[in-house]
């Protein structure tokens, strides 16, 4: 072999090498380029209305519904311009509601979707640059059909909920003021299967979302469509008759921006101390279970819970909406769906189920738990385990016998009045004199001090937090029961054992999760400061708590 | 001497044929190593650390470590993010901004003493020993310094004395070994006012952490840090934010690092003993064919030489023979010829 041969092999096979090391090294090290800065806007609609006929071939296309409105208006246009009165149902019909589709009442195909897009948006687009005024693209399909990555724009819609204050005004402003009337039929309606029908049924309201769901379903629009149709064809109506409602701020926006951008939404005025909504609720209820499928004489051998008087006025008061509780409809839980034993209508979810589940946001308990979750009540509730099993002693706070308080006549509303006026809340602790004022913490002292604890006062304050809260002074049975945050896994007491009783040495094989002494006081003590948000102590201020030792 | 393709292809499948031989030797093999039974660790609870850096004091003071520049409370140290050096066995750092946290989150950095050592796996000279108690200590006297344990180790923990000229070491945390032979604590575990350290066995440090995380669900991250990563360490963490937010990777695995190279240092021995010994062989036989060959082609061309030329040889001398008995008898025709002419002539005179 020549020597020339052998020397240009070797210098081949190094360039190879070399070539896949650059390849391959450089590439676990490249990293993400940065998109350009994006804005983000409530108005961003994506197009992408093809989906249903197949699969796509360019991305979906971006459109900001907000700035083409403006645009327009600056033209004097208006809604009209784009959407076409619906024909179908007659119920939106007749009020002449505009279709939300674009240029179109219905999807018939592929090629009739494409070409109205295409034909209507760019012939737009095309018409203003002629008259000389800015518009979106008429030539290249990418400039429309934007790259995921190289969008500038992303959505930050925040959807708006309901509202009392909200509910209120618009209760005040639909009211017919000749009659001095409510028209609650203009947006609360139930459908009639039978004759197909939308109809208004007086005192059986209820929230939009136990009907209209996330989809459209065949003869029942999405949400999102109901709401558009319903709030934002209202205020354009309105709006068109009566122009000058907007700029005194007596309407609500058609904008998208108006409902879904979280600044607008501040903006919106709130009324303070709504008055209720009127639908004839209880202010009081007994909270007993409905079984309508059982005999007399299996109701007779029922044996159930102690009843729960339930302050319905209250609860009402302390949340914003009612499907807070009444996820799926206004009646009974047990009735239709959240029987004794669960049946298929509640997803077999048993009524024990539905009231106590301590993870769920919509039981007794579960919406309690969250309660502790709160600055006053997190000092101590962060320590508690959860996932215990329940707490049988709790049940009788309350499941109460309604004896010696309700008699035969009474109806069970008045017996959930009768015994919540005896349930006694327990407002206060033990008397001052009780509670020691300073307690010197020095057992362990090797650098430093002994630590003063101000023992009476942080009594006080949590019993000056806690005092006005109906839920902290029916659950706290007793008067010691506020000394068991610290004074843990002992039973209330006007003298609770000291931390060092149990707590000594570290690591103790025989009691894995028990922390040694020094853990016991840092871990408590500055547990509870950062649980309730406290600024001072700090946690690395150690002197505050207790002075260092002079050498 | 060019090669031919057949033999090329040859070699190549012997070679890897060579591969084949021989049980599949891994390292650690299929069988996993769970850890010493007895042995100790530390569960670091990132929801519960404050950062006041006594651990790193103590840590200075037990292993007479020299005088930081910054001392142990001066608190701004930590708006930097530190790593373990030559004099520092431990820090602590400070993670702010997590996405869920209220507040920064500080995280202890040491030495995980793994359950197999990536360190101990890569030192040729055995410097460093998992110990049955559960710490990896180090042995600076048998070191040669080649640091193949600073790249090996997956946390970036080994430091060196690169400034000691006579007698560099590797500085990492030692778990205290020998105050744990004392029966005494680690010496960061013994200060921490919070218990962010908690000591004991392995096997009961998983117990607490998945208590702790089943107690307090919204508390903690679901994962014991450390449990499985880089086949288990004996220094696990709990954290209420995703780990990867503070600095610890999440993407090491579950295989241990001596597995990782098992596979590659088994082929060590059947390339550097098995191919020599084999493909020589086969070189030498191959050659040693070649020479046969070549020497019987020789005989053979020198045999078929040798009879061409007695043939050559023999055909000539016949023919020879023969122009002479050809040439004899045209004499004897011309001196018939000549002698009957002359015997003519000599009638014709004497008439």
């Amino acid at each position: 072999m020549h020597k020339g041969n052998l020397r240009l092999g070797m210098v081949a096979i190094l360039i190879i090498i070399g070539a896949v090391a650059i390849c391959t090294i450089g590439s676990t090290a490249v990293q993400e380029p940065r998109g350009p800065s994006q804005e983000a806007r409530a108005d961003l609609i994506t197009i992408d209305t093809l989906k249903t006929f197949g699969d796509i071939e360019r991305p979906a296309v971006i459109f900001l519904h907000d700035l083409h409105t403006e645009a327009l208006a600056k033209q004097d246009k208006d809604c009209k311009s784009c959407h076409l009165e619906v024909k179908t149902p007659p119920s939106l019909a007749k009020k002449n509601a505009l279709s939300v589709k674009f240029k179109r009442l219905k999807d018939t195909s592929r090629k009739q979707v494409l070409n109205v897009y295409h034909t209507e948006c760019i012939g737009c687009h095309k018409k203003s640059v002629k008259s000389g005024q800015k518009a979106g693209p008429v030539e290249r399909c990418g400039k429309c059909h934007l790259e995921p990555d190289g969008a500038h724009v992303v959505s930050d819609r925040h959807p708006i909920k309901m509202d009392k204050s909200l509910h209120y005004r618009h209760i005040e402003a639909t009211k017919d003021k000749a009659k001095d009337k409510t028209q609650c039929g203009l947006c609360h309606h139930k459908y009639d299967e039978a004759k197909e029908k939308l109809y208004y049924a007086e005192g059986k309201e209820g929230s939009c979302l136990y009907c209209h769901g996330d989809r459209t379903e065949k003869n029942r629009m999405s949400i999102q469509l109901a709401s558009h149709y319903s709030c934002v064809d209202c205020h354009r109506r309105r709006q068109a008759k009566d122009p000058t409602l907007a700029e005194k701020n007596e309407i609500g926006p058609i904008k998208c921006a108006g409902c879904h951008d979280l600044q607008e939404q501040r903006k919106i005025k709130v009324i303070k101390d709504v008055p209720r909504i009127k639908r004839k609720q209880p202010d009081f209820a007994l909270s007993q279970p409905k079984e309508k499928e059982l005999s007399e004489k299996e109701k007779q051998d029922l044996v159930l819970m102690d009843p729960v008087p339930f302050d319905h006025k209250a609860h009402e008061a302390n949340n914003e909406t009612c499907r807070v509780c009444h996820h799926a409809s206004l009646e009974s839980c047990s009735e239709k769906c959240h029987s004794l034993n669960g049946q298929k209508d509640g997803d077999f979810i048993k009524l024990a189920q539905a009231m106590h589940q301590p993870q769920s946001k919509r039981s007794c308990l579960g919406c309690h738990n969250d309660r502790q979750q709160e600055r006053a009540c997190a000092g101590c509730h962060t320590f508690i385990k959860k996932g215990a099993g329940p707490d049988i002693s709790a049940c009788e706070t309350c499941h109460m016998k309604s004896e010696g308080m309700a008699t035969a006549e009474m109806k069970p509303e008045d017996i959930a009045r009768e015994m919540l006026k005896a349930r006694n809340p327990v407002r206060e602790t033990f008397k001052d004199d009780d509670i020691p004022e300073k307690v010197v913490i020095k057992t362990l002292s090797d650098q430093y001090e002994g630590a003063e604890f101000p023992h009476r006062k942080i009594v006080k304050t949590l019993v000056k937090k806690t005092k006005d809260n109906k839920l902290a002074t029916y659950y706290h049975r007793e008067k010691g029961t506020l000394c068991q945050g610290c004074h843990h896994r002992s039973p209330p007491a006007k003298k609770p054992p000291r931390c060092s009783r149990c707590h000594g040495r570290p690591f103790d094989q025989n009691s894995l999760s028990r922390p040694g002494l020094k853990g016991a006081y840092h871990i408590q003590c500055l547990g509870c400061h950062k649980a309730m948000n406290l600024e001072k102590p700090k946690p690395r201020d150690c002197k505050v708590c207790h002075k260092e030792k002079k050498k | 001497m060019s090669i031919t393709r057949r033999r090329f292809l040859g070699w190549m499948g012997a070679a890897g044929m060579g591969l084949t031989v021989g049980r599949p030797a891994n390292a650690a093999g299929n069988k996993n190593f769970s850890g010493y039974p007895e042995s100790i660790g530390v569960l670091h609870d990132m929801t519960r650390c404050i950062g006041c850096r006594k651990c790193e004091a103590a840590c200075n003071e037990i292993n007479k470590l020299p005088a930081p520049e910054q001392p142990f409370d001066d608190l701004s140290v930590l708006d930097n993010k530190r790593r373990t050096d030559a004099t520092t066995y431990t820090v602590v750092n400070r993670y702010d901004g997590i996405q869920g946290a209220d507040g920064p989150i500080y995280r202890k950095v040491q030495c995980n003493h793994c359950q197999e050592p990536a360190c101990a796996s890569a030192c040729f000279v055995r410097a460093f020993n998992k110990t049955e108690k559960g710490a990896v200590t180090y042995d600076a006297s048998v070191c040669v310094g080649c640091r193949y344990c600073m790249i090996a180790c997956p946390f970036y923990v080994p430091a060196y004395e690169y400034n000691e000229p006579l007698e560099p070491r590797i500085m990492k945390c030692t778990l205290c070994y020998p105050r744990l032979m004392d029966g005494k604590l680690p010496g960061c575990v013994e200060i921490c006012p919070k218990e962010a350290l908690t000591f004991g066995k392995r096997d009961d440090l998983i117990t607490i952490a998945r208590e702790r995380i089943r107690s307090f669900p919204e508390q903690y991250v679901q994962h014991i840090y450390g449990e499985h990563e880089m086949g288990g360490t004996n220094w696990l963490y709990v954290s209420g934010v995703p780990f990867s937010a503070l600095g610890m990777r999440e993407d090491l695995g579950v295989t241990p690092a001596p597995k990782l190279t098992s596979g590659a240092l088994a082929s060590v021995p059947v390339i550097a003993g098995l191919w020599p010994v084999l493909l020589t062989g086969i070189y030498a036989v191959s050659k040693r064919k070649d020479k046969i060959a070549a020497q019987e082609r020789r005989q053979a061309v020198k045999a078929a030489l040798t009879q061409a030329s007695a043939d050559a040889e023999s055909k000539l001398s016949k023919a020879l023979e023969q122009a002479e008995l050809k040439h004899k008898r045209l004499l004897e025709v011309e001196v018939k010829k000549a002698v009957e002419e002359a015997t003519a002539n000599n009638e014709e005179e004497n008439s």
